[in-house]
């Protein structure tokens, strides 16, 4: 456990030293709330529109905004910086388990997932926007976030460490991206076409998503938001899992 | 017969490359005893560098084995991690870090407590001459400051056996001379040193022993002092030749032919 702490503390500092990755996240998910809102706000007043529960659109999009923001993966590309640099050779050098150097990268992923999220909807709450599920709901939406940007940046490790190349990594990255569109992204699963809300309901980021709109439109409902959490723990151990096998077998 | 720092029996590489398979190191012994300089030369893609990311954990043996201070490093790479420190080719830091930062942080990964682990930092940086620099971020470091720092975070743990994979590649003169007196002094407190060059003279300075690496094959193998006379005798020269003798002799190649080579120049 110490080393997975410390090697996250690495991995933290190392974050806020490069602000010029982190800026991103947070300006490209506010910058699409505020297009996506704009475009199909008006299509969609509160007063009459039955899926809003009494909210703004921008409520209704703010989980699209979240997922965004928890999908940039920087850290898989810090890995890849440490590999080419050599860094990571002196990690696996010493006497630390594989396991810590994988957990160490997602640990400071999912604080700074915690921060981010924090950020994104405080900055929504003055464009009237609430959390409808009270206080717990608002530390399940931000925990929630920071889990899928440790899954997210999970699999972004994985080609990180297959390929050993930035370019990859960044391409490889845009590979997940349709994932985070094929959702009930403008409107929800029952309003998709049949075929999108096919490809929806296999889609898990479907149950991120909707777990997340729920914990924002909503009363607490544990039916809507459970299947969000069980969909980043099942997809968290899977790429836990080979992320470690993968290091193991790096040579 | 006490522990050598060093033992490989029959110790194989091969890599499984696009045009078939590589045979990188075809069945290397090697023994170096505890308290020595050991050298290990090789021209380009011989085998140098492969066989020590092998001793050092970082790349599976194919075949054979291996052992560091008397720990099999296939068998139980942890131990063998804790008696050994490792510098590699290129200076691997984190640029990102301070200098005291990295080496606290080693430290920890060691297994020191914070406090201990920021005691030997400052040993350390004043050790490799970087006390002032301590609190600057890597990203600024000159070239000879980054081969320094690295040295001293292989050291944070006290190894008994130090791997550098041609810890002076790429600094000045001055620079280079600062490192082998660090090596010497290292040495001196009894760490074995096993060091990969490609400067003979460097070999010559620092090494009591030595082995010549091509085509994955040790090919020599013995004090400067003994190849140097093996050659004399052997080709009956009039005056001692020097380690670029021995090391052209041993590995094929003549001075004719490296001159003629077609070099490629990178600006």
């Amino acid at each position: 456990m110490t080393h997975t702490w410390v090697l996250g503390q690495r991995a933290l500092r190392e974050s806020w030293r490069a602000p010029e990755a982190l800026f991103p996240t947070l300006f490209i998910p506010l910058f699409f709330l505020v297009v996506n809102v704009g475009q199909a706000g008006k299509i969609f007043p509160s007063s009459s529109t039955s899926f809003l529960k009494g909210q703004s659109y921008a409520a209704f999009q703010l989980p699209s905004s979240l997922l965004l923001a928890a999908s940039f993966g920087s850290a898989a590309l810090f890995l890849v910086e440490d590999i080419e640099g050599g860094y990571f050779d002196k990690l696996r050098a010493a006497p630390v388990s594989r396991t810590a150097i994988v957990l160490g990268r997602l640990l400071a992923e999912a604080v700074k997932g915690i921060g981010i999220a924090t950020v994104i909807v405080l900055l929504a709450i003055p464009f009237g926007i609430s959390v409808a599920s009270g206080p717990l709901g608002f530390l399940l939406l931000v925990g929630l976030t920071a889990l899928w940007a440790v899954v997210f940046t999970g699999f972004m490790q994985l080609i990180a460490l297959k390929t050993r190349s930035a370019a990859a990594t960044n391409s490889g990255g845009l590979v997940f991206f349709p994932l985070l569109f094929l959702t009930p992204n403008f409107v929800p699963r029952h309003l998709l076409t049949r075929p999108m809300e096919v490809a929806a309901t296999f889609n898990p980021v479907t149950y991120v998503m909707e777990a997340l709109r729920s914990l924002i439109l909503d009363d607490l409902a544990w039916s809507h938001v459970l299947p969000g959490f069980v969909v980043v723990a099942v997809l968290g151990a899977g790429a836990l899992a080979l992320n470690v096998r993968l290091i193991q077998r790096y040579d | 017969m006490t522990t050598a720092a060093v033992l490989t029996a029959r110790l194989v590489k091969h890599y499984r490359g696009r045009g078939g398979v590589v045979e990188a190191v075809r069945g290397v012994d090697l023994r170096v005893e505890a308290g020595e300089v050991f050298g290990f030369l090789g021209p380009n893609g011989a085998g140098k560098s492969t066989t020590v990311r092998m001793l050092t954990t970082l790349l599976s043996i194919t075949s054979g084995t291996a052992c560091v201070a008397g720990v099999d490093v296939a068998a139980d790479p942890h131990a063998a991690r804790r008696r050994m420190g490792v510098a590699l080719q290129e200076a691997g830091l984190d640029p990102r870090q301070t200098g005291r930062e990295l080496l606290v942080l080693q430290g920890r990964l060691f297994g020191l407590p914070p406090r201990e682990a920021s005691q030997r930092a400052q040993q350390l940086l004043e050790l490799v001459d970087l006390g002032e620099a301590s609190d600057r971020r890597i990203k600024g470091y000159s070239g000879g400051m980054k081969r320094r720092l690295d040295l001293a975070s292989a050291l944070v743990h006290e190894p008994e056996v130090l791997f550098l994979d041609e810890p002076t590649t790429g600094l000045d003169p001055a620079s280079r001379l600062t490192v082998w007196d660090e090596l010497r002094r290292i040495n001196g407190r009894g760490t074995t040193i096993f060091l990969t060059t490609q400067y003979l003279e460097e070999a010559d300075q620092l090494c009591d022993r030595l082995a010549i690496i091509d085509g994955g094959r040790i090919v020599r193998e013995g004090t400067p002092a003994q190849l140097k006379a093996e050659l004399r005798g052997r080709r009956a020269m009039p005056s001692d030749p020097t380690l670029d003798d021995v090391f052209l002799d041993a590995t094929g190649r003549s001075r004719d032919r490296v001159a003629g080579d077609v070099q490629e120049v990178s600006v």
